[in-house]
């Protein structure tokens, strides 16, 4: 039963320890905080697994450095007659790592797996009917109605060999026991993954065969979960990895001091804002307050003056972080230029709001945060608590893990509570879709809308925007909407979560503000 | 002595079951796993379905009970976070920390014992001042200062040794072994220092005092006045009489190694199964976190039944004693 290995293999385990140095500057290692759950692109629809396979599997469209949509195994594609849905011209000549060829038929496999119900990128095609082949390298995918983000919406839309998983018995994912896409992957991309060990290592390399042109100098990268944030630092500074993410806020200035070391910093996709109960009758966690006085808008309009983001922003994410008045970020698509800033921070305003809707002497209410799931969550929750005191808003702060956080949430056991969002599509449509629409199960709208905030506008909106091909006269209703949402203090936007990797000052690399690392743009000199 | 093993034995099965009934009832305050599992634009539908499908939608005893009813046939379930059967899991990840508990154990044990020995045979000497006041070091910072420090020291600053990680491991088919590769075994040089320190000073305090104890015993007087040489009445005489209670603290702290790993491992991103049953908690990943639970209870038990087992060999006096007397 033991496979003993011989004295030779106990030989090349040693050997790379004596390896040239020469032979070892383009080798890669980085550090993450979390572990891919899996390697199957459609069995879960998250950042790390997203982000890492990205290098091994490809869609038919990719993101660039700046996040614009480029070809990817699609050269190109247009609109069908007047918005019945989009066709693909696919790349010629592209194979999968296993040697087998890409044609249509992995598309629409991939389609028909990424759809079903055990694949959790299952909405991504909601708004699709059929896709068609049309013949080897053309498909066309029919929509309900006009859809003109349908491209933008399918860059994580990753392709899988139809033959290679059929052969594998992975022809669909499976979340609950896994199968062979788990643990192995038959991608189309720059790189190929040559030793998977969950928790422990993950081993890419080039992948010779691949369509594109190779701009970085890698010939082998290794990835390795470091949860304690120290750990990882000490490993960045002793060179064991050459990158790690993220950086903790308060270790960046040391390290800007580090020649040894590089901190790259960017603005991520995820606004943090508040939310609140709009459809309780009564506050939770309140002893004397009779009613819910946050269906009030002056009441959510004081909070919004009440918290001075600028301080938070300067105290907690050291200058990392910008504020926002919406509930996506300047990077994204359909972002709402017109829309005027943020309420300011004024107390005495926020005094005056409060009075005006009957509560001169503040009330007391319970606010739910999240103690693990944000940079810093926790301290700007207190910070905001704090805010709140001096305009007489007493908060009684609860801060949690956020695995028992989002139960919470469900059960509505809040009068306040902290939430960022992350558009995964990268357009100011997605947090209407999930915060703003009123919440409603058949449709799958509202999902995250914990308060049931609900805007008989907006929800009117929404279908619209989903299906104008017309660019200004969607922004024009993403504007409608932004501004809805700022009228009625809906949320309280906070500001944007920065990106803070560090890396070795040797390496050159691009990061992206949906935190993807993509490793075809690393080089190591 | 069988009918003591055999009370003992159901005494330990009595335990096990509550052990797990206790942890059971606990898991749902760890939080819910399913919003780690479903991404974020799963529905409310999505959550019951899988919630059903687990079986949380059933009391704990309930999960209890379906939980047992598949250990007792070897199945521990499969893991939430990673879709591959727990036992699988933990079978990779167990070598790496036995090896990390038997290196750390060994060093505690060698020199707990010698430097025991030699503080308490030169008690007044500036050396067994020293080593003493250091050792205060050893049970009063907490461990994972302690790797930090070291992390920092010999990572860091002297670049000597590696920051985390296990070094290159050579896999021999159902056992992994850092032991055999430089890397490896520089690897383990750090985290065994770490998870080793504090029970080395346990037994090394331990030994000590046990051992000046015994220096003033009649006995000894009479070994020295038979001219016994110092080493023989040292070696032969005092430290065998030493070794009953410091026998059944070091069995109780191989349970404690192997327990207290979770820390070391953490600090030492070093991929045993303590660092898998943290990442368990944070995902709620309630099959790994029920299998390491009943693991390391199992072992506890097992280990006191064996310390309690060696009493009889070690000490003849237990042996008299049950058989009814003198």
């Amino acid at each position: 039963m033991f496979r003993f290995f011989t004295a030779a293999a106990c030989a090349a385990v040693l050997v790379p320890a004596a390896l040239v140095p020469a032979a070892q500057a383009e080798e890669f290692s980085w550090a993450v905080t979390t572990d891919p759950q899996t390697m199957d692109p459609h069995a879960v629809n998250s950042t790390p697994v997203l982000g890492f396979l990205n290098n091994v599997y490809e869609g038919l469209v990719r993101r660039g450095k700046d996040m614009s949509i480029e070809p990817a195994l699609a050269t190109s594609w247009e609109p069908i007659g007047t918005g019945e849905g989009w066709r693909f011209h696919l790349r010629e000549g592209v194979t999968f790592q296993d040697g087998s060829a890409f044609t249509a038929d992995d598309v629409i496999f991939s389609y028909q797996r990424a759809s079903s119900p055990e694949a959790d990128t299952a909405s991504w095609f909601a708004p699709v009917s059929e896709i068609l082949q049309v013949d080897d390298y053309t498909v066309d995918v029919l929509t309900h109605s006009p859809n003109p983000i349908f491209p933008d919406s399918i860059a994580n839309w990753m392709i899988m060999d139809s033959g290679w998983a059929e052969a594998n018995a992975a022809a669909r994912p499976d979340k609950e026991s896994g199968n062979h896409a788990t643990l192995h992957t038959n991608g189309t991309g720059a790189f190929r993954m040559t030793t998977r060990e969950p928790g422990l290592r993950t081993v890419l390399e080039p992948f010779e065969g691949w369509w594109g042109e190779a701009e970085h100098n890698i010939t082998r990268a290794e990835m390795t979960p470091i949860q304690n944030p120290a750990t990882a630092l000490a490993a960045l500074l002793s060179g064991d990895v050459d990158m790690i993410n993220p950086v903790p806020i308060q270790d960046v200035q040391r390290l800007q001091g580090n020649p040894d070391v590089k901190v790259v910093q960017g603005i991520e996709a995820r606004v943090i804002m508040l939310g609140f109960p709009h459809e309780a009758d009564a506050l939770k966690f309140s002893a004397e307050t009779e009613g819910n006085p946050f269906a009030d808008v002056r009441v959510r309009k004081a909070v919004a003056h009440a918290i001075n983001v600028p301080a938070i922003l300067r105290t907690i994410m050291r200058g990392n972080a910008e504020p926002v008045n919406q509930l996506v970020s300047g990077a994204m698509r359909g972002y709402s230029d017109a829309l005027e800033d943020a309420p300011a921070y004024d107390p005495e305003v926020a005094k005056a709001l409060l009075s005006e809707a009957g509560y001169p002497d503040g009330f007391s209410f319970g606010f739910k945060c999240p103690n693990n799931r944000y940079l810093n969550d926790e301290a700007v929750c207190q910070a905001v608590t704090a805010m709140l005191a001096q305009v007489g808003l007493t908060a009684t702060l609860d801060a949690m893990p956020v695995q028992n956080y989002w139960p919470e949430l469900r059960a509505d056991n809040y009068d306040m509570y902290l939430l960022g969002w992350s558009p995964g599509t990268f357009d100011a449509e997605h947090p209407i879709r999930f915060l703003g629409a009123t919440p409603n199960e058949e449709k799958k709208l509202g999902s995250w809308n914990f308060g049931g905030y609900s805007n008989a506008r907006v929800d009117e909106l929404l279908p619209q925007i989903q299906s104008e091909i017309d660019e200004p006269t969607r922004q024009g209703m993403l504007d409608e909407v932004a501004q809805t949402l700022q009228d009625e203090t809906a949320y309280v936007p906070l500001y944007v979560q920065p990106l803070v990797w560090g890396t070795g000052s040797n390496v050159t690399l691009t990061q992206r503000p949906d935190n993807f690392f993509i490793l075809r743009w690393v080089s190591v000199n | 002595m069988l009918a003591y093993i055999i009370r003992r034995v159901a005494q330990s099965a009595l335990v096990l079951l509550i052990v797990g009934l206790v942890a059971f009832a606990m898991f749902r305050f760890v939080g819910d796993p399913i919003d780690n599992m479903l991404g974020q634009e799963r529905t409310a539908d999505d959550i019951e379905r899988l919630r059903e499908q687990l079986g949380l939608d059933q009391r704990f005893v309930v999960q209890y009970y379906r939980f047992l009813e598949n250990a007792v046939q070897g199945n521990f379930g499969v893991s939430y976070r990673q879709g591959r059967p727990v036992i699988d899991i933990l079978m990779e990840r167990a070598p790496a920390t036995l090896e990390l508990a038997a290196v750390s154990g060994i060093l505690a044990v060698l020199f707990g014992i010698a430097l025991g020995v030699f503080t308490a045979i030169r008690r007044k000497g500036i050396a067994a001042n020293i080593i003493m006041s250091v050792s205060l070091i050893g049970v009063s910072l907490p461990t994972f200062l302690i790797g930090i420090l070291l992390i920092y020291l010999f990572s860091v600053e002297l670049g000597w040794l590696p920051s985390f990680g296990r070094g290159d491991v050579v896999d021999l088919g159902a056992w992994t072994t850092g032991f055999l590769t430089a890397s490896g075994l520089k690897a383990l040089i750090l985290p065994s220092i770490t998870l080793g320190l504090y029970q080395m000073t346990l037994i090394m305090r331990l030994v000590r005092s046990e051992m000046l104890e015994v220096l003033r015993q009649d006995y000894i007087r009479f070994a020295r006045a038979r001219g016994l040489r110092n080493r023989a009445v040292h070696f032969r005489h005092a430290l065998k009489n030493t070794m009953v209670p410091v026998i059944t603290v070091i069995g109780l702290q191989v349970g404690a190694i192997i327990a207290f790993a979770i820390i070391t491992e953490t600090v030492f991103q070093w991929p045993g199964v303590g660092l898998l049953f943290i990442n368990a908690i944070q995902f709620v990943d309630i099959p790994v976190m029920a299998a390491y639970l009943m693991l390391i209870s199992v072992m506890f038990v097992g280990i006191n039944l064996i310390v309690d087992i060696l009493y009889f060999f070690i000490d003849p006096r237990l042996r008299v004693d049950r058989k009814g007397g003198h």
